[in-house]
């Protein structure tokens, strides 16, 4: 057996269980085809993948940044976006935008069951939207009492931050799914 | 909805002043986001030398309709001007890629050497732009572009489908699991109209006939019966025809709860036998993507709910149907001005009921979801109780607990602080409603005599008895519809069409060779991720092939599909020969026989368990099985030996032994293919080497797939292969494949025999 190859293994290991923070001094530009690319430690990365460690309980804390290449190797952690610069966190806040585009919902028009299915009318930050959900899978989430993902039967995403700032009226239509 | 998969007119216009022709559109999809992350309208379209991505802002006040959503048609869409258009020369495009985010994808490419971003758009249009990326994606390698028609958007259509399964279709489907008990619904029918005719009669009776013939010696009406003049004959005749009629109404009482559980009984177990039989024929992606616990409380709850509204609903609607009409009828017969008088509050009670009860509903909706919660709280503390005490966190889950039972008390305090004050209400509208009748009756027969104290006492009665049937109609249309959803999601369930289907005559597999060919073949889970990409293998009979991989390569898929638990989306799997798509599925899952790394144990006892799908299993072939898996040593050490009942309810086995059962149960089987997923994963190493060298015999004449982390399984394997990221990326022999310095099997050996050096000093 060779000594070699064991020495890779000993480093994947290590690189596999090491935690990198990604400093505050990390550079992260806009590239020209609308991607995020990271410079650091005098390495570049062409485009990096941004993911959301604590989606709905912290969101912008907690950052895996990602090679976008292969199999998606994490290059470290960003553990707070509003420590770092201003430009890095307009062009991570963006990515992000898109890649979690989930529209929060502000006001529910109207909700109809009927055939296993429950017709959404509602308003979001996003506009107008009408969308449908599937009844017997676990369409609506509870992430806390007051706060709700619903997904939708092509699996969009529509958020309600907070069940106690809408109306009763509205609350009593949401009834069947709290 | 919204799904105008064409290029709308203005769009074709728009690509006409970029020199692009209709007929040159290879290929076009919809698009719904901006960049920033904004509903646009707009579309990306394809032709031989460009892509074109034209975008259009949306208005304020536009409102977005999703997939399952039909467009309203007081919504007029109008056309929206471009206001972006972006043209890419497809000579100068590479490394198209998709990328799939939370509720958005991005078609992202190489372009000019410059990654760029094409186009994002919601889950909406992914199925569209699936097509359009992967034969995008054949284009720029040079494939042609084919037209080939794609159900695109099976979802939608599913929908939209249902839809027009009226309610009314649902209803008559029902219909017929009642209507096959014919006699019993007739007799049953018999039985309730019985009932309404002699509640009818009743207050006739004891009002009328007692009070203003009888005690006022009518002597016309007496005639009639022959009875004038002998009064207390005709009393008599009276007190006894009561006597019958409360004895009628228990006879048909006693027929009517008889029959109705009966036929409640019967057709409650059809609908689950249909609903159950339907359900082991789905492939096992139906109970993938539905939690076992929703299904179990549709084959439970629902059936039960449909019955109730056929058994208890139907019939009661004829039934209280005709008492209101007739007792209406009668009330004016005898004094329309009265009956005027004593029906002016009904209205009120029905207005009551209508206006409560939904309340009463959500609350009681409320409660039952509480429960769930609790139940379920309490079922993840009771199977997670082990690890609870090892934490020590009892405390910590009490107060966990807390909540959810919290919620239910309050849940249950609603439903009763409402329930009560709609009975109070209720009682007291209906008191002096009937207090109204006896005054306005007392002044009608005092003052006016306009009637007599019989008709007075039958009105109270009727107007009584009025109470129910009108109470029924106020909620019997809420019962309805939840018993026609039920009903819809019954026969979702019993029309499900299997994605695993036998072909029409399928091949026989009778003397099977067990030569196994996978040509190609490309498999997801779900769109747009494939699992295993372009396999071929070819596996020689009675061949045994080692398949290593990291956790997540595809091993396992790759198997299941062989046993054809899922369907290839491209290319196709062959045994001896032919599609596994045209064998009967009984001949190939009995000559595939599968040890996987999840085992699972039925109820039963040990015997039973190794002899599963094998009936006919002597006691010798089951010991030998037994030995051969070496399970025989701890299964003779148990109190009952092979009869010890073991499973769900019975005693606990570790997981080795549960693996071994397994094990044993394939050699029993006697498969001419044998497929071990990770068999040996939980068994200690001399047990594994003793089942490796009863394998060592199993295999002999067998064609044998084996998956194993630990190398060291695989020693006897004729050939080996080596999956990484859906692809076989090496194959050969052991020997072969050690001898390829850094390959993965190299290095992965290499590591193994450091980690444990002397378990491998065997070989």
């Amino acid at each position: 057996m060779s000594d070699n190859t064991l020495n890779i293994f000993e480093q994947k290991a290590e690189e596999m269980t090491a935690t990198h923070i990604i400093p505050v001094t990390a550079v992260f530009t806009q590239t020209e085809g609308g991607f995020v690319s990271l410079d650091l430690d005098g390495k570049h990365y062409d485009r990096v993948k941004i993911v959301r460690l604590f989606p709905f309980s912290d969101a912008d804390k907690y950052l895996s940044i990602r090679e976008y290449e292969g199999d998606g190797k994490e290059i470290g952690i960003i553990e707070d976006l509003d420590l770092m610069s201003a430009e890095a966190k307009e062009v991570i806040k963006a990515q992000l935008t898109l890649c979690y585009f989930t529209p929060v919902i502000s006001k529910i028009y109207s909700i109809k069951d009927e055939y296993g299915y429950a017709y959404f009318h509602v308003m979001t930050d996003k506009g107008e939207c009408r969308f449908a959900i599937n009844m017997g899978s676990n369409a609506v989430s509870k992430l806390s009492d007051t706060r709700l993902i619903i997904v939708d039967v092509d699996e969009n995403r529509f958020e309600i931050r907070d069940v106690d700032a809408l109306s009763q009226k509205e609350k009593r239509m949401l009834d069947l799914f709290l | 909805m919204n799904k105008d998969l064409k290029l709308k007119k203005t769009d074709i216009e728009k690509l006409g002043s970029l020199g692009i022709e209709e007929s040159g559109i290879l290929l076009s999809s919809p698009i719904d986001l901006s960049f920033s992350g904004e509903y646009i309208e707009g579309f990306i379209a394809v032709t031989a030398d460009k892509v074109v991505v034209c975008t259009k802002e949306v208005p304020e006040g536009y409102l977005n309709i999703f997939g399952g959503v039909t467009v309203p048609d007081d919504i007029k869409y109008e056309e929206l001007a471009i206001t972006d258009t972006a043209v890419y020369e497809i000579s100068e495009l590479a490394h198209l890629r998709l990328d799939t985010y939370i509720g958005s994808n991005v078609l992202s490419a190489s372009y000019k050497s410059v990654p760029t971003e094409l186009a994002a758009f919601t889950n909406r249009y992914s199925s569209e732009m699936n097509v359009l990326f992967r034969k995008l994606k054949g284009f720029l390698k040079g494939e042609e572009i084919t037209q080939d028609e794609e159900n695109t958007d099976e979802a939608a259509e599913d929908i939209e489908e249902k839809k027009k399964k009226s309610k009314r279709s649902i209803f008559f489907r029902t219909l017929k699991y009642f209507l096959k008990y014919k006699l019993q619904i007739f007799v049953l029918f018999l039985t309730y109209l019985t009932s309404a005719a002699l509640s009818i009669a009743w207050p006739y009776l004891t009002g009328k006939v007692l009070f203003d013939h009888v005690l006022e010696k009518d002597d016309v009406f007496l005639a009639r019966f022959g009875l004038d003049g002998r009064y207390v004959l005709a009393l008599g005749m009276v007190a006894l025809t009561m006597i019958g009629v409360k004895v009628i109404q228990s006879v048909s009482n006693y027929f009517q709860v008889f029959f109705m559980a009966k036929v409640a009984a019967y057709t409650v177990r059809d609908i689950k036998t249909d609903v159950f039989d339907s359900m082991s024929g789905l492939s096992l992606n139906f109970f993938v993507n539905k939690q076992t616990g929703g299904l179990m409380t549709r084959v439970l709850s629902d059936s039960e709910r449909v019955r109730e509204f056929f058994i208890d609903g139907i019939p009661m609607i004829f039934v209280h149907g005709f008492t209101i009409i007739i007792t209406f009828a009668v009330m004016y017969r005898l004094n329309w001005k009265m009956a005027l008088i004593a029906c002016i509050l009904l209205p009120l009670l029905v207005y009551m009921t209508v206006k409560l009860r939904p309340g009463l509903w959500s609350l009681s909706g409320k409660r039952h979801r509480a429960e769930k919660a609790v139940t379920a709280k309490a079922n993840d503390n009771l199977t997670g109780a082990r690890v609870v005490k090892a934490f020590g966190q009892q405390d910590a889950e009490i107060v966990k607990f807390n909540h959810p039972s919290e919620n239910l008390r309050d849940a249950e305090i609603n439903i009763v602080r409402l329930r009560n004050k709609f009975t109070i209400l209720y009682n007291m509208v209906q008191e002096v409603s009937s207090i109204w009748i006896w005054i306005v009756g007392v002044f009608f027969v005092m003052k006016t005599h306009e009637i007599e104290l019989g008709v007075l006492i039958t009105f109270v009665g009727y107007v009584m008895q009025l109470n129910a049937p009108m109470n029924f109609f106020s909620w019997v249309f809420r019962m309805w519809a939840d018993s026609i959803n039920s009903a819809e999601r019954l026969f979702e369930i019993i029309d499900a069409i299997p994605e695993i289907r036998e072909k029409e005559n399928p091949v026989r597999l009778t003397q099977p060779r067990g030569e196994i060919e996978l040509d190609n073949v490309t498999f997801g889970y779900r769109i747009g991720r494939p699992v295993l990409k372009n396999i071929n293998l070819k596996v020689k009979e009675g061949e045994m092939l080692g398949i290593v991989g990291r956790s997540g390569a595809g091993k396992s898929t790759l198997v299941n599909l062989i046993s054809r638990l899922y369907d290839v989306n491209e290319g196709s799997i062959s045994i001896d020969g032919t599609c596994v798509k045209d064998l009967a599925l009984s001949d190939l899952r009995r000559n595939v026989a599968m040890v996987s790394q999840d085992t699972y144990i039925f109820m039963g006892s040990v015997a039973k368990n190794i002899a599963y799908g094998n009936e006919n299993a002597t006691k010798a072939d089951i010991i030998r099985a037994a030995k051969l898996a070496s399970a025989h040593e701890f299964i003779s050490k148990l109190p009952d030996g092979y009869d010890t009942i073991i499973g769900a309810s019975g005693k606990d086995l570790s997981g080795g032994e549960k693996q071994r059962i397994s094990i044993a149960r394939a050699i029993l089987a006697d498969p001419k293919i044998l497929i071990l997923d990770e068999a040996t994963a939980s068994v200690d190493t001399e047990t594994e080497k003793a089942i490796q060298h009863s394998l060592k015999y199993l295999v002999q004449g067998r064609t044998t797939l084996s998956i194993a982390h630990r190398l060291s399984t695989l020693s006897d394997a004729d050939r080996l292969i080596v999956i990484d990221g859906g692809r076989i990326v090496e194959e050969g022999t052991w020997d072969e494949l050690y001898a390829r310095e850094g390959g993965i099997f190299h290095n992965l050996l290499d590591l193994q025999n450091k980690s444990l050096p002397r378990a491998n000093e065997s070989f």
